[in-house]
């Protein structure tokens, strides 16, 4: 497509800076023979995906290579799809505007369940039959990796390839298999077949799965030379791998915009309700040096006015103050923002906080996940009720007026009292700001809530745990409301719809492909959005499918039960789960990696260790 | 400390037109950080990049004459500002000139506009005579306090059409700044109500801004 050509959609649509792309730091690379082509795709807006820190590493790291070029490629929002229908434009990829259709590799990311069927209207639009087997031409490839590539099996009928774990291990070695198969005219069962020796490469198709009579499953098992288990693939040292020292910086604004360095990967928390937290192990850090270096060269080539210190524990990082010490000056005086994400409530002090206030004073979020001591020993969330009062005191006597708490609702054991908790807590905060002296002058205090409703997800010690069903859980916000008193406290939640979904989506199998596909053939796309959510549409996909969401989300698992994840190895161990579930049932807490290795079976991945400073 | 003020001309065209107003002040925002110019910020509780534009654009119209004031806290020769600002900026923004102001925004009058009507054009030159004839044009404007009709016809001046490939080329000229402006798309708007005329494609250029006595601004 040319630009003209393009010009003739973007006076109809929305937005059109989402679809132009000709951003600072966007890679045009004038094609050459036997170049690969690579789409990277992300299943949601541009303005979602552009937020996406993955996607921006993982494009300047194939980009760093002559014989590949990637390009990107976001959901088109409804009017813009409608416009392509219309005109008969396939779906594109935004530096050359070229059909993805054309491309050797296309990609997909994937963050959260509520995407997948995003992924098939994508390769729909793209003009490719969306079941893998009937993509008989070796190219293009579907790829997928992210997190929930961490149990593909309910998008296994769709895709080629699956790729676990880290992409900077792994991308070269697949481009290299592709060039090569370009060249010598492999067929596509030939690249298949060669892919699966990959290590961290799943290759659904050489799967078959057997089913128990109680639809529970028997066995994945391998053909065509397929390894049994596929482990994950890790970077080893975060301060010699690729980090890119530019960002694409978009027209429009996006939902995280700003520069962003990556402080550790994995966490020695141990939530037990967070797959995240399970997902990225071992823990490995950067150096405060490398991330100085990294966040200086963002800065000066992007522009950006604001810089992210990321990872899932940030106040956990054990060069957080040098680190701060080293980039404040130099960030206030290029007039940059510093913002610290994810701040635990335990080890939030007076000092960090001073240092975030030089920059810019906003609300404070801040944790505790559960409304009692009980329960948040049962999730081993590893706070006390006084970690949060300390900490609201703290944030109180420097002016701040406003705290956010985030808790969840229908975790495993979570009784009315528990619910009631989270009230209690919250109005702990607000008679604690008033008893304060100290407290900001002539303002009054604001304490939101928000409650999220529990998943279970794969990968964790909850992985056993049947969801709290839609109407328990709507049960429990009434609850929760008629336990909140004070005008000061606010609390929001989430709908327990997508919920439900969520949660046999991410524990699904392979019999879930017949569902996404129904719900996709009935109009379904951008399911995480509200207003585009369909419902009855997914019903309906279940019901003529014959497969209950039920089975999926509300059903206990046995712990000697064969999981649809089962082979695919992310470094933390099975029995590990089930231990770390039996101390959850009796509340019994497990500690920090810090303080001593719990045993959970990563650091395998890194050659016995976990790199910390 | 001494500030200057400097008036830099830049083009906005090719991928840059979709750019909105709001977004091209945070595009201009980033290339002058990325560029290292000395450029003057607002001091008080959030700090930001001191910069106006003389004449906002619409979202995909072309550019060929923008204007934009930034304050430097040091002499920088102004070439060195057009290079400075060229390297570090986006495709479809160029900078092309920069200088001290001569005229205040205010004194913008009116803008040109080239018109690129993809039509027939026995059909878009009867209906362009008929709307340029018409006694009065009242149309249906839509501001921040809501819509009012006004009579757009002493607000264009219709400077030329010609024929080009697949079309007509209209150079027309539009009240232009604070207090008075008219969207060239609101003209066609008009076109298209008063006599039922659509074109295929239209793209719009804006190549000068000019004072009341239509002299260059400045």
């Amino acid at each position: 497509m040319t630009l003209d050509q393009l010009d003739l959609l973007l006076s109809q649509v929305q937005k059109p800076a989402r679809y132009t792309a000709g951003e600072m730091g966007a890679v045009v690379k004038e094609l050459k023979p036997g170049m690969l082509r690579y789409a990277f795709c992300f299943p949601d807006l541009y303005e979602v995906g552009m937020s996406h820190l993955g996607m921006k590493i993982l494009y300047g790291h194939a980009n760093r290579r002559d014989d590949v070029w990637c390009e990107r490629v976001f959901a088109p929002d409804t009017d813009m799809q409608q416009v392509m229908e219309e005109m008969g434009v396939p779906l594109f990829a935004l530096e050359s505007l070229d059909p993805v259709k054309e491309f050797d590799l296309i990609a997909f990311t994937l963050q959260y369940e509520m995407c997948y069927t995003e992924v098939l209207n994508m390769i729909d639009l793209a003009g490719l039959p969306i079941r893998a087997a009937d993509r008989k031409d070796p190219f293009p490839l579907v790829v997928i990796g992210g997190p929930c590539a961490s149990n593909p099996e309910p998008i296994a009928d769709f895709v080629d390839l699956v790729s676990l774990g880290e992409g900077e291990e792994i991308s070269d070695e697949l481009f290299d298999l592709c060039i090569k198969a370009k060249k010598e005219g492999w067929d596509k069962a030939e690249i298949l077949r060669r892919a699966a020796q990959i290590p961290g490469m799943y290759v659904p198709s050489l799967y078959t799965v057997e089913y128990n009579e109680d639809n529970t499953i028997k066995a994945m098992v391998p053909h065509d030379g397929a390894p049994e288990v596929v482990q994950k693939r890790v970077v080893t040292d975060l301060d010699k791998v690729y980090y890119p020292e530019t960002f694409v910086v978009p027209f429009i604004e996006i939902v995280h915009d700003r520069a962003a360095v990556e402080l550790f990967r994995g966490c020695n928390r141990g939530c037990r309700f967070c797959q995240a937290g399970f997902l990225y192990r071992p823990i490995r850090e950067k150096s405060p040096e490398t991330v100085a270096k990294d966040a200086k060269n963002l800065i000066t080539s992007t522009g950006y006015d604001e810089l992210g210190l990321t990872s899932l524990s940030t106040s956990d990082y054990c060069g957080l103050e040098p680190l701060l010490d080293n980039l404040l000056d130099w960030t206030e005086a290029r007039h940059v923002n510093l913002s610290l994400p994810s701040l635990r409530i335990d080890n939030f002090s007076k000092e960090l906080m001073e240092k975030i206030d030089r920059v810019r004073k906003s609300g404070l979020t801040f944790a505790p996940e559960a409304g009692t001591q009980r329960l948040r020993d049962v999730i081993n969330k590893n706070i006390t009720e006084e970690d949060v009062l300390k900490t609201c005191r703290t944030a109180f006597a420097g002016g701040y007026t406003a705290v956010k708490l985030y808790f969840m609702m229908g975790l495993p054991t979570e009784t009315n009292d528990d619910i009631k908790g989270i009230a209690d807590l919250a109005q702990k905060v607000v008679d604690l700001f008033y008893s304060m002296p100290e407290r900001p002058k002539g303002k009054s205090v604001s304490v939101n809530i928000s409650v999220a409703c529990f998943v279970p997800k794969p990968y964790t010690p909850f992985e056993f745990e049947p969801q709290a069903t839609m109407d328990e859980l709507r049960e429990k916000q009434k609850y929760l409301l008629s336990c909140v008193r004070s005008k000061k406290i606010s609390v929001s939640y989430h709908d327990s719809t997508t919920s439900v979904l969520e949660a046999a989506l991410a524990r699904g199998d392979r019999r879930l492909c017949a569902v996404v596909e129904g719900a996709f053939r009935k109009g379904s796309r951008l399911d995480g959005w509200e207003n585009h959510f369909k419902p009855d549409a997914w019903n309906e996909a279940f019901e003529e499918s014959g497969v209950s969401p039920d089975f999926y989300a509300y059903r206990r698992r046995y712990y000697d039960e064969v999981m649809p994840w089962d082979h695919l190895d992310y470094g933390v161990t099975k029995s590990f789960f089930i231990r770390e579930h039996k101390k959850a049932m009796e509340g019994t807490t497990t500690p920090s990696c810090f303080v001593g290795c719990n045993g959970c079976g990563a650091q395998r991945l890194t050659g016995g260790v976990c790199k910390c400073l | 400390m001494s500030v200057n003020m400097v008036r830099i001309f830049f083009t906005k065209s090719g991928r840059a037109i979709y750019t909105s107003h709001l977004d091209l002040t945070r595009a201009m925002s980033r290339a002058l950080c990325r560029s290292g110019l000395p450029v003057w910020y607002t001091e008080g509780f959030h700090p930001h990049l001191y910069m106006t534009f003389a004449l906002p654009l619409s979202l995909g119209t072309t550019g060929l004459c923008e204007a934009m004031e930034v304050k430097m806290l040091e002499d920088v020769p102004y070439e060195e500002i057009v290079t400075r600002l060229n390297d570090a900026m986006p495709e479809g923004l160029r900078a092309i000139s920069a200088a001290a102001p001569v005229m205040q925004p205010k004194e913008i009058m009116w803008a040109d506009y080239r018109l690129y009507i993809r039509c027939r054009t026995a059909e878009g030159r009867e209906a362009l005579d008929k709307f340029f004839a018409l006694p009065e044009i009242p149309t249906e404007k839509r501001s921040k306090k809501g819509i009012k009709t006004v009579d757009i016809k002493h607000m264009m001046q219709l400077l030329s059409i010609e024929d080009i490939e697949n079309g007509l080329l209209v150079n027309l000229r539009c009240r232009a700044g604070v207090e008075i402006n008219l969207n060239p798309t609101l003209a066609l708007d008009a076109l298209a109500q008063t006599t039922g005329f659509r074109a295929d494609q239209v793209k719009i250029e804006r190549y000068a801004v000019l004072t009341e006595e239509l002299k260059d601004f400045k």
